[in-house]
């Protein structure tokens, strides 16, 4: 996806009507199914689907990075197990049901990504990318080795008895859904943005970024301090429903490991991308450990050749070519150039600058 | 006393870490790749040890690391030509660091298939156990022999890229890998024998690890860290500044274990998480 030129519409920004109305009903639609889903469905169903979206989010928190940013964090499972971690033990220590503290988990993995930041972002590329997954096995390793945080052995959930057991499943289904939905738009609106511009030039040349004035370091710190927020708070929800924790999970790679999968699966670098991977990955999942019988491994080594398959083949996923069929839009970040109305607006301001022999290209505005 | 022999066994057992480090150094180096399976192939070698040793039982595990070196060469070479060759070139940087993730996802999971996921060992009868005493320290035979040879290794390996035409070959690519293409040099095959080499030093790296500390199919992401910190203490792409970072490694590990003896590698973590804020172009920085 590149910020510039595409097909001139017929105004300058300006969206057909028929488009909004759509926009609205699916909006409309989609979140009415979403909260009637628990009358509709069983509770595996609701549980699958939950642990489906909070995958979504995290794989969109890491395409964030790895797309947009250019950071290959391999330690992003850091937030996943901190955000947890944050949420078991506000909510035992000041005795409240999880729901309520979870707000703090984001907060606590922004804050010490912002801290982890300062000196990671000194390494870069693959140095980057092992640096975090150093620092999350030393995280893992000195909550293994603290008694108070449960050890090796980890801890249970025992407020989860706070909340109503009936509403237990919905609740965490609502709160995965919204936290799916809001880390896909919250990334589109993030993108849409100045930082989001400035992430995306300093991807496609970053010595051109930095040299018309894009604070390369500043943006990238924003966009790693809001994936770790995102990570924590999806993996406060994912350990929640499983009501126990324990470093060998929580740090677990293989929960970066998942986000790499679907996000080079579906195509990284556009936020169509990470949805088209998790529904492969869930689907690959369910045809091989359930329809087939297969362990878990085996759908492990099926998804890593999937994956390097995809490196290999189409290096930009499988969404470009789903959208090639489909056509349209969709999630698409790139800026409408100015149309023809603009640009007659700024036709006598290029030929006064042409006459002065400055030269102005429409676009600049 | 306990102290000083605590540091002679970090620097013994470092000699091995700068082991598993140089090979991934060495592809660093040459063509800025970090080979993200390079743990994995360390395990590998490690379980085919233990197959060959467990089918000739009467040879010598330490004579088995030549055959273990030849098959990881060859498989290092079907890996670059297969398929690091294929996005070696491309611009975008992050194209092999996926790819050897996905070969290090579908590796460890194929052993956990092949061989199960308990921990091994690989028997070096009287040897592990054998210990000389210099000026009233214990020193274990082992650990002084596999010193030995990573400084053999080293010395080889400095000596081949340094004195002669392969290396210098191998160099020139390192430098201009367009460039080479006018002298009649196929870059992707200076590649092939690199990433050869650099994972047969990893499976004598393994295969010795094997020996003092066991390992599962899981165990080569630990493997892959460590190797990844001596590159990186060492100073990137450097073999000596590698050998030192391990020695720094293995002294910070085994007096780490020996004020907390729950610690497993955390203070080798540590060290590098403090190398990499105090310096991180590395530690030593050694000219090659």
């Amino acid at each position: 996806m590149t910020v510039g030129v595409s097909t001139p519409r017929t105004g300058a920004g300006s969206r057909a009507p028929g488009r909004t109305y759509r926009a609205w009903a699916i909006v409309t639609l989609g979140g009415a199914s979403v909260a009637a889903a628990p009358w509709v469905i069983g509770e595996g169903a609701q549980r699958f689907l939950s642990e489906a979206l909070l995958m979504l989010a995290m794989a969109q928190m890491w395409n964030l990075l790895a797309g947009y940013a250019g950071l290959v964090s391999m330690g992003q499972q850091v937030f996943v197990g901190l955000g947890a971690y944050c949420l078991f033990f506000a909510s035992i220590w000041l005795k409240v049901a999880p729901f309520w503290v979870l707000p703090l988990a984001p907060l606590l993995c922004a804050a010490v990504a912002a801290v982890v930041a300062l000196f990671m972002f000194r390494l870069r590329e693959a140095y980057f990318a092992i640096g975090t997954w150093v620092f999350s096995e030393v995280v893992s390793l000195m909550i293994s080795k603290t008694e108070r945080l449960g050890g090796e052995r980890g801890v249970g959930l025992p407020t989860a008895r706070l909340v109503d057991p009936h509403w237990l499943e919905p609740l965490t289904f609502w709160i995965s859904a919204a936290i799916a939905i809001a880390s896909v738009f919250g990334t589109y609106v993030l993108l849409r943005s100045r930082v989001g511009l400035g992430l995306m030039t300093v991807r496609d040349n970053e010595i051109a970024a930095a040299s018309i004035g894009v604070d390369v370091w500043r943006n990238r710190f924003i966009a790693f301090v809001l994936a770790a927020a995102g990570c924590g708070l999806a993996g406060a929800v994912s350990f929640t429903a499983t009501l126990y924790v324990a470093p060998g999970f929580a740090f677990d790679p293989n929960w970066v490991v998942a986000m790499m999968i679907i996000v080079i699966i579906g195509g990284i670098g556009t936020l169509e991308g990470p949805i088209l991977g998790v529904i492969i990955y869930f689907a690959l999942r369910e045809a091989l450990t359930v329809v087939f019988g297969l362990s878990a491994g085996w759908y492990l080594i099926g998804l890593g050749l999937v994956a390097i398959a995809a490196i290999l083949f189409e290096p930009d996923g499988l969404w470009p070519l789903v959208r090639g069929h489909l056509g349209g839009d969709w999630l698409s970040v790139r800026r409408e150039p100015p149309g023809p109305l603009r640009l007659a607006e700024a036709a006598p301001v290029a030929e006064a600058a042409s006459a002065r022999g400055l030269g102005a290209t429409p676009g600049d505005s | 006393m306990i102290w000083v022999e605590t540091i002679i066994n970090g620097i013994l057992y470092g000699g091995l870490y700068g082991l598993l480090g140089v090979g991934l150094a060495l592809i660093v180096g040459v063509m800025r790749v970090v080979n993200l399976s390079h743990g994995e192939f360390i395990v590998l070698s490690a379980f085919i040890g233990v197959s060959l040793v467990g089918a000739f039982p009467w040879v010598h595990p330490l004579v088995m690391l030549l055959p273990v070196a030849v098959i990881a060469f060859g498989l290092g070479v079907a890996l670059q030509a297969v398929l690091i060759n294929r996005v070696v070139t491309r611009p975008d940087p992050f194209a092999a660091i996926l790819l050897t993730f996905g070969v290090a996802v579908v590796m460890r999971n194929l052993m956990v298939e092949i061989y199960g996921a308990d921990l091994r060992h690989l028997q070096a009868g009287q040897l592990a156990l054998a210990s000389t005493g210099i000026g009233g320290l214990h020193v274990g035979v082992l650990p002084l022999l596999i010193l030995g040879l990573s400084v053999a290794l080293f010395t080889g390996l400095q000596l081949l890229l340094t004195r002669t035409r392969f290396g210098r070959i191998v160099r020139a690519t390192a430098d201009h890998r367009d460039v080479v293409r006018l002298m009649g040099v196929n870059p992707g095959r200076v590649y092939n024998l690199v990433m050869g080499l650099s994972l047969a030093l990893a499976s004598v790296a393994g295969m010795l690890l094997a020996i003092r500390a066991s390992f599962s199919p899981y165990s080569g992401v630990e493997r892959l860290l460590v190797a990844f910190e001596v590159v990186v203490l060492g100073g990137l792409g450097t073999f000596w500044g590698a050998m030192l970072g391990g020695i720094a490694l293995g002294v910070a590990e085994l007096v780490g274990l020996r004020l907390d003896p729950n610690a497993g590698p955390l203070y080798a973590h540590l060290l590098f998480l403090v190398g990499v804020l105090l310096r991180p172009s590395g530690l030593f920085r050694v000219r090659t």
